[in-house]
């Protein structure tokens, strides 16, 4: 501890820290633009010159550490003089354009101009001009504006783990700037807008549309991941206007991902469904309310009498909220209904009696920081749960390993010690061998299911490597199960090793799940199991039975059917088949048209709800704006469903009734995980089988829900291809002499076939072809797990 | 003493004689009537009344929409909204002046950087049918390409002591 002196206020603060920070925790004001507490001292800027005794000239208070004895003096005539010195040579080539600027009103250097800026200037010279750069669409430039203070560089290089802002030429010359032609492509790319002290940066969608001081702000939660990100919605007049990150250090820090910041785009666009809609032959006709509802309850009511409660089958978007998520399955439920699932692109539910309470981590968000080891499986942590791949970076920078057994080899913003890249069909295999030598290394007794599935696979020196940096250090090790291992066909082996990895050795786990899935789960919206992982009252069949097994009536709820599902052509086809199926959704979409009924539901910028993250932390998100034309929430539209249909029950009041009931309260004492079951593998999961490519998949970060699919700012940036494609290994694309962007027909067992550009990309392992999901055009593919690449 | 002035100046009619000197003054003195709506008084250079949007001589608006107007407007009379233009500059799409909210004080001249908003020495002006009160941006822009002559000429005036 330092005893110093901040204008004559005595502290004792700790060693080391600067005058800043030491400032700061005193409540002491302190100008400033290029020091940021989550990013490192550049000291560039000059803003937070402060006067120390003893010091021959004044000192920069973010660069200077407190040692003990220290007299500091921020309003000393030293002081403001370098302040306003600095001030003055700032502002020489800042233009004044803030009444144009979307920084006006938030903008440091205005308020700090206001304090320390003088009312006329002196340089009479040419000011400079810098050309502005089209750096992407979620970021607008002006960078005349730029006062060089690197937050934005710094936030590349630190914590998101790419620089692709940088500093180019020097003194008068320098600039701010992408690589030649290149955009800026980060997945928290929109945190910079943030970090920006001047109106340099700016947010593009945004951009002119509204004044900071005009806007009003909302609390909410990011339904598009499992990180339950903080956030503040604004709105002006009703209309969203904008997003910003809400301050929370155990969730999401300071930071925001794009996906949660620039989604509110959808929610102001045309393909709002804004009425209820009844089809009468070939066309939907406007309706009200009540006939809407009251033909679907005769509708339901109909089919359950005729073929029995079993012939309905509710599909809901994991992205709603955890009371629709109730609601929807007490609905059906009570209906005797128990074909209840959010999992639409699941294909191994085998697990399902041992699943854990819901898919989420053992470790806490806040101590992912400080892991150790970390071995992601099947997961591109950093664009599907971007706030996770960057406190696995930060774990990173402090000399944590990170170790990846992927399909495709992906691009992280950490360095990986050890990486294996196997095909979907090797996964399970690659993960029992290094479960085997964690086995053997510890003199554990393996079972006989995980040592099957390890002679599946040869044996490689990465999972020598990878058990051994596990073993390090156990209790500070995490195993990630991401998108990919999810959508293996043999997720649940995946599973159950990582479980028996977690019982034998101590090494926690992070279950990765797209949007409120935790919350779907602790709502009992699957087919198997209650509310708060207790006994269903009626089970029923799972999404992909759903979906092979028609169904005589469908119940859909916040999803576009063929994108969101797995197997969309043939939920489409047994949409079509059905007698009766009524969609509710916030946007008008393709399955409206195989809908009978269509129902307006609000977004989560409409409609207040719980969302659970990975961590079991319900966190309330409360609405912005009032539903958009006759769009209702989602949770009243199921509760007088409930009234029209006659079910006990549905009295509800306010939200607040269904959150009472539906409690949260004692889910972070119940145990996680449990006991996993491990299938034996079959023929098809020997290596090699057959001729055909073996197809990997995962989803794009901006197709994997129905908001960041209609999101224009994030459908137009270079995450997001426009079309799908078939991507192959450089060398086999060479050997069948394939040139980038032909196209071919690629076919899966079933004979259903797309025409796909090909790509070569060295990310695919050898006979892998990478078609993504989430794409209208790759939807006749299904969950084919092997396809040919024919001619067309 | 007192009683004797008193006495004299009650039986001299002093007073009265007092009184009708101004009466006699301004019978013969030049008249102040005007014969409103002939007839008009000079107004200040300064006087705020009807609202109009000016344009720069090359016919570009001026206004940008920074909403400085619609922040100082202290009787929420100002409805802005902004966009892009597609040649990338900012520009309202919508101005509307509730003209019965308006105080007419004037603030959002004084807050304006870009001369655009002003208040013009139009003070006679009514509204047929409801609602017609709320004017719009079309209707102040061409309220601005009438008056301009006006309003310069004002502006100009009233410069020598801003």
């Amino acid at each position: 501890m330092a005893k110093i002196e901040i204008d004559g206020k005595s502290l004792e603060v700790d060693d080391g820290i600067m005058v800043i920070q030491a400032a700061d925790q005193a409540g002491i004001y302190i100008p400033r633009f290029c020091y940021h507490e989550k990013l490192s001292v550049a000291a560039n800027c000059r803003m937070c010159m402060v006067d120390i005794e003893k010091a021959p000239k004044a000192l920069p208070a973010c660069a200077t550490p407190v040692t003990d004895g220290m007299v500091v003096r921020t309003h000393s005539e030293r002081a403001v003089d370098a302040q306003k010195g600095t001030m003055e040579f700032l502002l020489i080539n800042h233009p004044l354009d803030c009444p144009i600027c979307d920084q006006g009103g938030e903008c440091p250097l205005q308020d700090q101009a206001l304090g320390y800026g003088a009312d006329v200037s002196r340089f009479t010279e040419k000011k400079r001009v810098v050309e502005d750069k089209d750096i992407g669409p979620l970021i607008q430039t002006a960078m005349t504006r730029c006062i060089h203070c690197t937050r934005c560089v710094r936030f590349g290089q630190e914590i998101a783990g790419i620089m692709e802002l940088g500093a180019v030429g020097r003194g008068e010359h320098m600039e701010i700037a992408t690589y030649v032609g290149k955009t800026v492509d980060s997945e928290l790319s929109g945190n910079m807008i943030d970090l920006c002290p001047v109106g340099a940066l700016t947010s593009k969608p945004y951009r002119y549309s509204a004044r900071v001081w005009e806007l009003k702000s909302h609390s909410a939660i990011s339904p598009h991941d499992c990180i339950g990100a903080n956030m503040h919605i604004q709105t002006l007049r009703n209309v969203v206007k904008r997003v910003l990150p809400r301050d929370n250090e155990a969730v999401n820090q300071c930071w925001l991902a794009d996906r949660d910041r620039f989604s509110y785009d959808s929610v102001n666009s045309e393909e709002r469904l804004v009425s209820p809609l009844l089809k009468s032959t070939d066309h939907y006709e406007v309706t009200d309310w009540k006939v809407a509802l009251d033909r679907v309850a005769r509708e339901l009511r109909k089919v359950i009498s005729e073929h029995g409660a079993d012939a309905v089958g509710g599909l809901i978007s994991p992205t709603c909220s955890s009371e629709e998520h109730f609601l929807f399955q007490k609905l059906l439920r009570s209906l005797g209904c128990g074909n209840i699932d959010h999992r639409l692109k699941q294909r191994d539910f085998s697990d399902d009696p041992d699943a854990a309470l819901y898919p989420g981590s053992q470790i806490p968000l806040e101590a992912v920081d400080s892991l150790e080891s970390i071995f992601l499986v099947g997961s591109n942590v950093r664009k599907e749960q971007p706030l996770l791949g960057l406190r696995i970076r930060s774990a990173n920078r402090v000399g944590a390993n990170v170790y990846a057994l992927n399909s495709l080899d992906y691009d992280f913003n950490f360095t990986l010690e050890e990486k294996s890249i196997v095909p979907p069909v090797e996964m399970p295999g690659a993960l029992a061998r290094v479960a085997s030598v964690l086995a053997s290394e510890q003199g554990v007794a393996i079972p006989a299911s995980v040592s099957a599935w390890a002679n599946t696979v040869a044996l490689r020196p990465e999972f020598d490597m990878i058990a051994r940096g596990l073993l390090k250090n156990p209790d500070k090790a995490g195993i990630v199960l991401g998108d990919s291992a999810a959508l293996n066909p043999r997720a649940s082996v995946l599973r159950g090793i990582a479980n028996w990895i977690h019982e034998n050795f101590g090494i926690g786990r992070i279950d990765l799940a797209q949007g409120n899935s935790a919350g779907a789960w602790l709502a009992g919206s699957v087919p198997h199991r209650g509310t708060r992982g207790g006994v269903a009252q009626v089970t029923g069949i799972n999404a992909l039975e759903m979906i092979e097994s028609p169904r005589r009536a469908y119940v859909l709820y916040g999803i576009d059917a063929d994108v969101d599902v797995i197997e969309g052509t043939r939920l489409t086809a047994a949409l079509a088949g059905a007698d009766f199926v009524v969609s509710l959704s916030a946007f008008k979409n393709d399955t409206m048209n195989k809908a009978d009924v269509a129902l307006p539901i609000c977004p989560f910028t409409e409609s207040s709800g719980t969302y659970v993250n990975l961590e079991g932390r319900a966190q309330l998100s409360n609405a912005a704006v009032p539903p958009l034309g006759e769009a209702r929430p989602g949770w009243k539209v199921l509760r007088v469903l409930g009234n029209h249909l006659g079910v006990e029950g549905f009295d509800y009041i306010d939200i607040d009734d269904v959150r009472s009931e539906l409690s949260f309260r004692d889910i972070e004492d119940a145990p996680l995980f449990q006991s996993h079951t491990i299938v034996e593998p079959d023929e098809s999961d020997r290596v090699g089988s057959g001729t055909a490519f073996q197809r990997i998949v995962d989803v794009p970060p901006y197709r994997i829900d129905s908001y960041v699919r209609r999101a224009p700012s994030l459908q137009a940036t270079n995450d997001n291809p426009i079309k799908p494609f078939v991507s192959m290994n450089p060398k086999q694309f060479s050997e069948f002499g394939l040139r980038n962007g032909i196209t071919m027909n690629v076919v899966a067992e079933d004979g259903n076939g797309v025409t796909l550009e090909v790509r070569a990309d060295a990310r695919v392992p050898e006979n892998c072809v990478y078609v993504p999901y989430g794409y209208i055009e790759s939807i006749p593919l299904g969950g084919a797990r092997q396809v040919a690449v024919e001619e067309v | 003493m007192n009683a004797l002035t008193k006495f004299l100046k009650d039986y001299s009619l002093i007073e009265l004689l007092k009184g009708m000197r101004v009466t006699g003054g301004n019978l013969f003195a030049k008249k102040i009537t005007v014969y409103y709506p002939e007839e008009k008084t000079p107004k200040s250079p300064r006087f705020r009344g009807l609202h109009a949007l000016r344009r720069y001589p090359n016919g570009e608006e001026r206004c940008i929409a920074c909403k400085l107007c619609e922040a100082v407007c202290p009787a929420l009379a100002i409805t802005i909204d902004s966009t892009e233009r597609e040649d990338g500059t900012r520009r309202t799409t919508r101005y509307d002046i509730d003209l019965f909210k308006c105080i007419y004080c004037g603030f959002c001249e004084e807050a304006c950087p870009v001369d655009s908003i002003v208040l013009t020495d139009i003070h006679e002006f009514h509204f047929e049918e409801a609602g017609k009160h709320v004017i719009d941006k079309s209707h102040l822009l061409e309220l601005g390409d009438q008056y301009e002559q006006q309003i310069a000429q004002a502006r100009r005036e009233d410069a020598p002591y801003r």
